[in-house]
């Protein structure tokens, strides 16, 4: 969507799917390997000439020569190039109406060290001390700076790891088709949209107060693919047991993780309102953390163990 | 497993399409849901009872309208 603005969030570990296509250094490759067949229909056609080793590249380029002298034709390109400039600074203009890019920037504020960091908390999160985010004048410090913050780095690129690592897996047992990597993609997907719907639901009807966006939502439940990803390599490795093992591992990491992080989210609400605790209340508040750190495990058990056999 | 994004879709259509058709005088006054029952005070505290009795009414009001548009544009004039 932004490279520029994404280049400059941060080093990305893996190379970023977003980026713009390759230069022309890296294009005019793989069209050299249509070499034969183009240049040697085009010799058939009575067009102009290109010399045989140039190939795809500039046998459309002397046509396009030829259309480009005329006026009228020129004065076409001219336009339609204005109007796509036109359409493209409409659609700039608007876009943040519908999806919040700036916001959604934020949560791409990355860098190494951040990644490594919260990756080592996300499977071992017992010595941490301090879970707060910190502030900044009211607003959220960046995840860069904070590795108590969410991101959405992380679950995304742990997404997209697990759809790969769920093919590779199919592939060692001889079970994958191209389509089965739609599926699980879909499957994993719906789940963690089931989820996020659920846990607003709740939050809707138990009238919680808190800080806690539709985003920052998302992130907390996609860290889960991280350890799934774990369990799911360790299993193609060891077998059974060194699935059961990992995912056993980062499960019980997972549920501690969610239950420090959103206690802090969810139940500090109501200290902080000056609301007299009430006991009911903050009792269904602890049993609506526990029930959604209690789910992360399970999801990540049932969205796993047909891929290890 | 093939649980998809389209079957959530069809999943939470039919669940709203179930909470729309739930007739206030005959059902849910009879199980104590009905919408005049339970506003209460305007307390600090809603509670979940009258969170879900707020969430049942507000849906079936949406749908409502969103009946109403289908059946003029097939021309049946039900409800």
């Amino acid at each position: 969507m932004n490279p520029a603005g994404l280049a400059a969030a941060g080093t990305p570990r893996l190379p970023s799917k977003r980026r713009t296509p390759a230069s022309p250094p890296g294009m005019a490759d793989p069209h050299q390997l249509f070499d034969d067949t183009s240049s040697a229909q085009h010799r058939g056609y009575g067009a102009q000439r290109a010399p045989g080793g140039l190939g795809y590249p500039s046998s459309s380029a002397s046509p396009q020569a030829s259309f480009m002298a005329d006026p009228v034709s020129s004065m076409a390109v001219a336009y339609g190039s204005t109007l796509a400039a036109q359409g493209k600074e409409l659609v700039d203009k608007n876009i943040d109406r519908f999806i919040p890019v700036t916001k959604l920037k934020y949560y791409f504020a990355v860098d190494t060290v951040y990644v490594g960091k919260k990756l080592g908390l996300l499977v071992f999160p017992y010595l941490h001390q301090d879970w707060e985010v910190q502030y900044q004048q009211d607003t959220p410090v960046a995840p860069r700076f904070d590795v108590n913050a969410p991101d959405l780095y992380i679950p995304a690129m742990a997404f997209i790891t697990y759809i790969l690592v769920a093919g590779l897996a199919l592939g060692t047992q001889d079970r994958f088709s191209p389509d089965l990597l739609g599926l699980q993609a879909s499957s994993a997907l719906a789940w963690l949209t089931l989820e996020v719907l659920a846990i607003l639901l709740s939050l809707y009807l138990v009238t919680v107060n808190t800080d806690l966006t539709t985003i920052d939502l998302v992130a907390f439940l996609g860290y889960k693919y991280v350890g799934m990803i774990g369990g799911v390599l360790m299993g193609l490795l060891f077998g059974k047991t060194g699935y059961y093992l990992v995912l056993g591992w980062c499960c019980v990491s997972i549920f501690v993780f969610m239950i420090r992080t959103l206690r802090l989210k969810i139940l500090a609400e109501a200290a902080a309102e000056g609301v007299p605790v009430r006991g009911a209340r903050n009792q269904l508040r602890m049993y609506l953390t526990m029930a959604v750190a209690a789910a992360q495990p399970l999801l990540m058990y049932w969205l796993t163990f047909h891929l290890v056999r | 497993m093939a649980f998809t994004l389209y079957s959530l879709l069809q999943a939470a259509l039919l669940c709203v399409n179930a909470i729309g058709l739930l007739h206030e005088e005959r059902f849910l006054k009879n199980i104590g849901w009905g919408t005049d029952q339970g506003i209460g005070g305007f307390g600090e505290e809603p509670g979940v009872k009258s969170q879900l009795m707020n969430l049942i009414r507000s849906v079936r009001t949406v749908m409502r309208v969103l009946y109403g548009l289908v059946m003029k544009k097939s021309n049946i004039y039900i409800l």
